[in-house]
C-alpha cells in the first residue's frame, strides 16, 4: 500500500467517524421527534390554538398576554440576580469552561433592550443574536426558544417593555479561550439551532401538542432535564433522562419507575408542577424552586395539564439512580440504617434537623419537610441534599412561604458533607461519600458572586 | 376561624393560616410561656408539643396544625411525665437565666414520653437542638435522668 492511499484510507476513516459523531449529534437535537408522526406548519394545523396564551386569556391585551407567555417561558429566573431588580440580568452561569452572566432585559435603552426592534427582538430569541450582530452563548436557552412563534415572542417583548428601565451594565464574563471566541457559535448554531418554529404533530392531540409547546419552546425542560454532549447542547438521545445544571442535579424526568417520574400519579406531578411540591415526593428547591415560583405556578390549570400529558408520552429512560424508599426510618436514632454510627453526621442531624424533620424523616412540622421518598434523598451524590443544607430553601409560594434555614454559612464543607451522608444512609436508598472538597466545589458551582475564578 | 386545642382547652383564633402556632400562642392567645428565640427552628427555645410531638412552633403554620392537640409549658405540668419533670428541674435548680428552658422541658417532657429510661446519647439525640446560652447541659442531663428514676 502506497504513504497517499493509507494516508487516504486514515482521512476517509476519519472523514466517516467525524460525519458519523456529528449525524449522531444532529440526530440528539431534535427535541420532539421521539413522537415521531408527521408534523406540519403551524398555519396549516387544524384544530385548537396550541400556542399563545390559553382560552381564558385570549381576549386580554397584549401586555397581559406577554406577561403570562413571560412567566411560561421563566425569563425571570436567570436574567435576574439573587437579591437584583427582576429582568435586569447579573445572575452567573458557573460553567466547566468559565462563568457568563445574564444580561439586562428591562427597557433601558443604554444597558438593557430599550432600543431592540422587533426584528432585533425576534433574532435574540429565535437565533442567540444580539442587537449589535454578536452572538449570545447557548445559556440563553434560544435552541430552545426557537420554536416560539413570532407573535408569543413578541407578547413577551411588549411586556418586557412596560417594565421599568434599570440601569444595570452587563458583567464581564470569565471564559477560557476557545470559549471566549462568540464568533466560534456560528458552527454551534449551525449544529444546534434548528432556527424553526413549532411544528404541530398531527399524530397527537391537541392537548399534547400545547403541552410540547409549552415544554420545548416556552418552559425548555430539556435545558436542565436532558444531558449535554460534548459541545454541551441538549443530547436528546437521552431526552429529560436527567443532568447536572448548576451544581445540582436536575432529575429524570421520564416514566423509568425507578428513577423517573413512572410511579408519580397525574396528580402527584400536576401538584408538583402547580405547587413545587408533591406530597410523598418532596418540594422542590434550587433552579427547580425557582421554576416553580416564577414560572410554573403561574400556568392555568390546562396548560399544566397538557404538560403533564407531554411528560407522560417521553419514552422512558432509566438513569443510574436508584429506586425510592418510601419507607421511614424507625422513631429512635438508634434503629436503621446509619444507627450505629454515632457520627458527626448524626450528632449534626440531632442538633439541626431532627427538630423538623424527624428521626423518621417524615416531619411533624409540614409536608414540605418531609424527606421520606425525596428523589435527592435517594440520590447517592447527595448533590441537591447538600446544596439545600448550604443554601437552605426560602420559597414564596401560592400555598405560602416554604422555609429551611441556609447552613452554609455556618457550618463547615466537612460538617455539610457529614450531614449530607448521614440523611442520604438514613432516609434514602443509599448513603452517599461526600467529602468536604466536594462539598466545597459544589458551593463553587451554584455561587452567585464567583468574581474570583480566574479563567485565563 | 381556626379552633385549636391548647392543654386541653379549645380555643377559636382568627388568624391567616400562615401564621406560625407560635405567634398565635404569644401574641393571641396571651400564652407567653413558650419564648421566642431564634424564629428559624435553631435554638428549640419555642419547643410545645402537637399531637405528642415535640416542634418548633415558630416553624409549625396554624394551617399545618389541623386538629392536632397542642400542649405548651402551661400545661405540661398536668402531665405525669411533664410533672416528674418539672419536680426534677426544681430538685436540680436547672436554669440559670431560665430563657431556654421552657422549651428544655418540653423536649425533655417528650424525651421521657417515647423513652422513659434514656441514656446519655438518648438524651443528647434528643436535646441537642435545644441551646441554653448559659449553659446548663450539666444540670438539665442530671435532671432528666432523676426525672426518668421518679419514672421507674
Ligand atoms: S424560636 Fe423556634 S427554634 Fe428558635
Ligand atoms: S438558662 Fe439561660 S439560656 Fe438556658
Amino acid at each position: 500500500m502506497t504513504m497517499k492511499k493509507a494516508i487516504g484510507i486514515v482521512v476517509a476513516a476519519i472523514a466517516v467517524v467525524a460525519l458519523g459523531f456529528s449525524g449522531c449529534l444532529f440526530l440528539g437535537r431534535d427535541p420532539m421527534s421521539f413522537a415521531g408522526g408527521s408534523t406540519v406548519a403551524l398555519a396549516a394545523y387544524q384544530g385548537v390554538d396550541i400556542t399563545g396564551v390559553p382560552a381564558q386569556l385570549a381576549s386580554a391585551d397584549l401586555v397581559k398576554r406577554g406577561e403570562y407567555l413571560t412567566h411560561a417561558a421563566d425569563c425571570q429566573a436567570c436574567h435576574t440576580a439573587p437579591g437584583g431588580a427582576p429582568f435586569a440580568g447579573g445572575f452567573a452561569f458557573n460553567m466547566p469552561f468559565g462563568t457568563i452572566y445574564s444580561t439586562n432585559i428591562t427597557p433601558d435603552k443604554q444597558t438593557g433592550i430599550g432600543n431592540y426592534t422587533d426584528a432585533q427582538f425576534l433574532a435574540a430569541v429565535h437565533k442567540g443574536i444580539r442587537a449589535d450582530g454578536e452572538k449570545l452563548y447557548p445559556a440563553m436557552p434560544y435552541s430552545s426558544y426557537t420554536y416560539m412563534t413570532d407573535a408569543d415572542a413578541l407578547a413577551i417583548k411588549a411586556y418586557l417593555f412596560t417594565l421599568a428601565p434599570v440601569h444595570a451594565p452587563a458583567r464581564q464574563d470569565q471564559l477560557s479561550w476557545p470559549f471566549s471566541q462568540r464568533s466560534l457559535l456560528a458552527i454551534w448554531n449551525v449544529v444546534f439551532n434548528p432556527d424553526e418554529r413549532f411544528r404541530p404533530n398531527t399524530g397527537q392531540s391537541p392537548q399534547w401538542n400545547r403541552g410540547a409547546y409549552l415544554a420545548e419552546a416556552m418552559g425548555h425542560c430539556g435545558e436542565c432535564h436532558t444531558p449535554r454532549n460534548l459541545a454541551y447542547a441538549p443530547d436528546n438521545h437521552g431526552k429529560f433522562a436527567g443532568a447536572p445544571t448548576a451544581g445540582w442535579r436536575a432529575y429524570n424526568i421520564t416514566g423509568d419507575k425507578d428513577s423517573g417520574i413512572g410511579n408519580w400519579s397525574d396528580q402527584d406531578l400536576f401538584s408538583y408542577l402547580s405547587t413545587g411540591h408533591a406530597n410523598g415526593h418532596g418540594g422542590a428547591a434550587g433552579p427547580m424552586g425557582e421554576a416553580a415560583d416564577d414560572s410554573l405556578s403561574y400556568l392555568v390549570p390546562d396548560d399544566t395539564h397538557a404538560l403533564v400529558a407531554y411528560l407522560r408520552s417521553i419514552p422512558s429512560h432509566a438513569s443510574d439512580l436508584p429506586r425510592t424508599v418510601k419507607t421511614a426510618a424507625p422513631a429512635s436514632y438508634k434503629e436503621g440504617v446509619a444507627a450505629e454510627s454515632n457520627s458527626r453526621g448524626e450528632k449534626i442531624f440531632a442538633g439541626a434537623c431532627a427538630s423538623c424533620h424527624d428521626w423518621t424523616g417524615v416531619s411533624p412540622v409540614t409536608d414540605y419537610a418531609t424527606l421520606t421518598g425525596v428523589r435527592a434523598v435517594n440520590d447517592p451524590s447527595a448533590t441537591n441534599v447538600a446544596q439545600t443544607v448550604i443554601n437552605g430553601v426560602n420559597r414564596k409560594t401560592v400555598e405560602g412561604t416554604i422555609f429551611m434555614p441556609a447552613f452554609g454559612e455556618g457550618y463547615s464543607d466537612d460538617d455539610i458533607a457529614a450531614v449530607a451522608n448521614y440523611v442520604t444512609a438514613r432516609f434514602g436508598a443509599k448513603g452517599a461519600n461526600l467529602t468536604g472538597k466536594d462539598v466545597a466545589d459544589l458551593r463553587k458551582q451554584a455561587a452567585q458572586q464567583s468574581k474570583e475564578t480566574p479563567n485565563g | 376561624m381556626l379552633t385549636l386545642t391548647i392543654n386541653g382547652l379549645s380555643h377559636d383564633v382568627d388568624v391567616p393560616e400562615d401564621m406560625p402556632l407560635l405567634w398565635v400562642l404569644r401574641d393571641h392567645l396571651n400564652l407567653v410561656g413558650t419564648k421566642y428565640g431564634c424564629g428559624i427552628a435553631q435554638c428549640g427555645v419555642c419547643t410545645v408539643h402537637v399531637g405528642g410531638k415535640p416542634v418548633r412552633s415558630c416553624q409549625l403554620t396554624i394551617g399545618d396544625v389541623g386538629t392536632r392537640a397542642v400542649v405548651t409549658i402551661e400545661g405540661i405540668g398536668s402531665t405525669p411525665n411533664g410533672a416528674k419533670v418539672q419536680q426534677a428541674w426544681m430538685e436540680a435548680a436547672v436554669p440559670q437565666c431560665g430563657y431556654c428552658q421552657a422549651g428544655q422541658i418540653m423536649s425533655a417532657t417528650a424525651l421521657l414520653d417515647s423513652n422513659p429510661q434514656p441514656d446519655d446519647s438518648d438524651i443528647d439525640a434528643a436535646m441537642a437542638g435545644n441551646i441554653c446560652r448559659c449553659g446548663t447541659y450539666i444540670r438539665i442531663r442530671r435532671a432528666i435522668k432523676n426525672a426518668a428514676a421518679k419514672s421507674a
